[in-house]
């Protein structure tokens, strides 16, 4: 099976600046990968260049073996760090815009979600609260079933409860072929769900192991380890 | 998806745009029923200029104003669903650049059309009141001479003309949107910019060209005053900025498609 992600010397330059520099990375299926590193080390970009949203300077990104577009977006389901929805839109027309762009859409797995979390469908994004914003971002990238799942920074503006809610529905609603690439600083909350870590540092990549391997051989936890190599 | 992607596009602020036309189309019934319905044709000609003056004034005012904000609606509609945080969204829909351009290209076109139709309702609303048509109907005779056609088919010629220039109207907003996006820090601002520089070379080589040409008004071609010249000097004119036109839409279009391609770079 082709593996669901390859970048070779991927680079992006801003200016006189490397916010990816020569990055080497293949990601296989079927897993739960952290996308972990400092403030400004690479990880939205990495993320951007994935989803076509940046042009790279040198190199290249594959999903599924295709560059990025209109054929990889139909695999690719991203959570941006950012609301990127259109605030005078009810949440009822954010769902029918997903049903009419997406084939792979559930509308009523949205639906169910959108109902546990007691989120109105006929409320206008501009009168959600922020955190709440989010959940209705996260309800709609989860509602799909995607090949290669994108978050970045999913639970940074949520309350710990709901974070439970959106760990568990990430946990839940992924089939398990599919991946998940999750960028966040939030590494305990997350740490139980990961099968695989990246660390990226200053643009490159510093670490790609399996959350075991690091347990097993390193002999501490994510966390603690992330603390120790990025220690300021 | 194209088809989708017009639908939400026509969506956009179309709120907006309907509050603006029918501003001024409730405008243009008040102009008639409570001005030229009332003026008297047969006064003082000072007193006649002076006030007919004021109300062209004061309705032209209105009419650039709603065009300002047309283009400005479409400008913003182009920058924010694109190079904004919505841009997240539009960008990582499963449609190509392509796509995207001429679901804006189309979508922008029909908004301006619609405008333009709109305009030429409220200039119909405005001139066909019984006062105005029979005022009219005494110069009828002289205006079909110097335009060399009744003022009908010319106006008829004007309004092809301009729904022609529509798409050329939204790609070279799209264009100057575009080339903004080129310069990171300072996006909104280039925008305006490359405006004012491609607005200003257009009107250099409309120049230069009516100069070849010799069609300036009393240029070595025409003389105004002479039988029919108005209407032909006039269509001589459209062909010329007609072909201009579409010289530099192509041009435009080019880099748009160029940079929607090849140079996409949300911060």
């Amino acid at each position: 099976m082709k593996p669901i992600l390859e970048c070779q010397g991927l680079t992006k330059k801003y200016n006189n600046f490397y916010a990816l520099s020569n990055l080497n990375l293949t990601l296989d299926r079927g897993q739960i990968i952290g996308l972990l590193g400092p403030n400004g080390s690479g990880k939205t970009t990495l993320i951007k260049l994935i989803n076509g949203l940046l042009t790279p300077t040198d190199g290249r990104v594959m999903i599924n073996s295709l560059a990025p577009g209109a054929e990889t977006k139909k695999l690719v389901s991203y959570l941006p760090e950012r609301s990127y929805l259109n605030d005078h839109m009810r949440v009822e027309e954010i769902l029918s815009y997903f049903v009419d762009f997406y084939d792979n859409f559930d509308l009523e797995r949205a639906r169910k979600m959108l109902h546990d979390l007691e989120i109105d469908t006929n409320s206008r994004l501009r009168t959600l609260s922020k955190g709440t914003k989010e959940k209705v971002q996260l309800v709609l990238v989860m509602s799909r079933d995607a090949e290669l799942y994108i978050l970045d920074e999913p639970i940074g503006g949520v309350d710990p409860a709901a974070r439970d809610y959106i760990l568990r529905t990430i946990l839940t609603n992924y089939n398990e072929n599919a991946t998940i690439l999750l960028s966040t600083h939030l590494i305990t909350d997350i740490e139980n769900v990961l099968d695989r870590v990246l660390f990226i540092q200053n643009g490159q990549l510093s670490l790609n192991a399996s959350v075991d391997e690091i347990r097993t051989k390193e002999g501490k936890s994510v966390d603690a380890l992330f603390r120790e190599v990025f220690r300021c | 998806m194209l088809g989708k992607l017009i639908k939400y596009d026509l969506k956009y602020g179309a709120k907006l745009f309907i509050i603006l036309h029918a501003l001024l189309l409730l405008a243009s019934i008040l102009g008639r029923i409570f001005f030229l319905e009332k003026i008297d044709f047969n006064a003082d000609s000072n007193t006649l200029l002076t006030s007919l003056g004021l109300f062209i004034s004061i309705y032209l005012l209105l009419f650039t104003a709603v065009c300002f904000g047309v283009m400005l609606l479409l400008a913003i509609r182009f920058y924010k669903n694109l190079f904004t945080d919505e841009g997240y969204l539009t960008w990582t829909l499963p449609a190509t650049p392509n796509q995207q351009l001429w679901a804006k290209i189309i979508s922008g076109t029909i908004w301006y059309a619609i405008d333009i139709m709109l305009y030429s309702l409220c200039l119909v609303i405005l001139v066909t009141g019984k006062n105005v048509t029979t005022a009219f109907a005494k110069i009828a005779p002289e205006v079909t001479e110097s335009l060399g056609m009744p003022l009908s088919r010319y106006s008829l010629y004007m309004l092809i003309f301009l729904l022609i220039s529509c798409i050329g109207s939204v790609i070279m907003i799209y264009s100057c949107v575009a080339i903004g996006q080129l310069f990171p820090g300072h996006r909104v601002l280039c925008s305006v910019i490359a405006y004012i520089i491609i607005s200003t070379v257009i009107q250099i080589f409309t120049f230069i060209i009516m100069a070849v040409l010799g069609i300036f008004p009393n240029g070595h071609n025409y003389v105004v005053g002479t039988s029919g010249n108005v209407g032909h000097y006039l269509i001589t004119v459209f062909k010329a900025s007609g072909a201009l036109f579409l010289i530099t839409t192509a041009i435009e279009y080019a880099a748009t498609h160029y940079i929607m391609n090849k140079k996409v770079n949300l911060i």
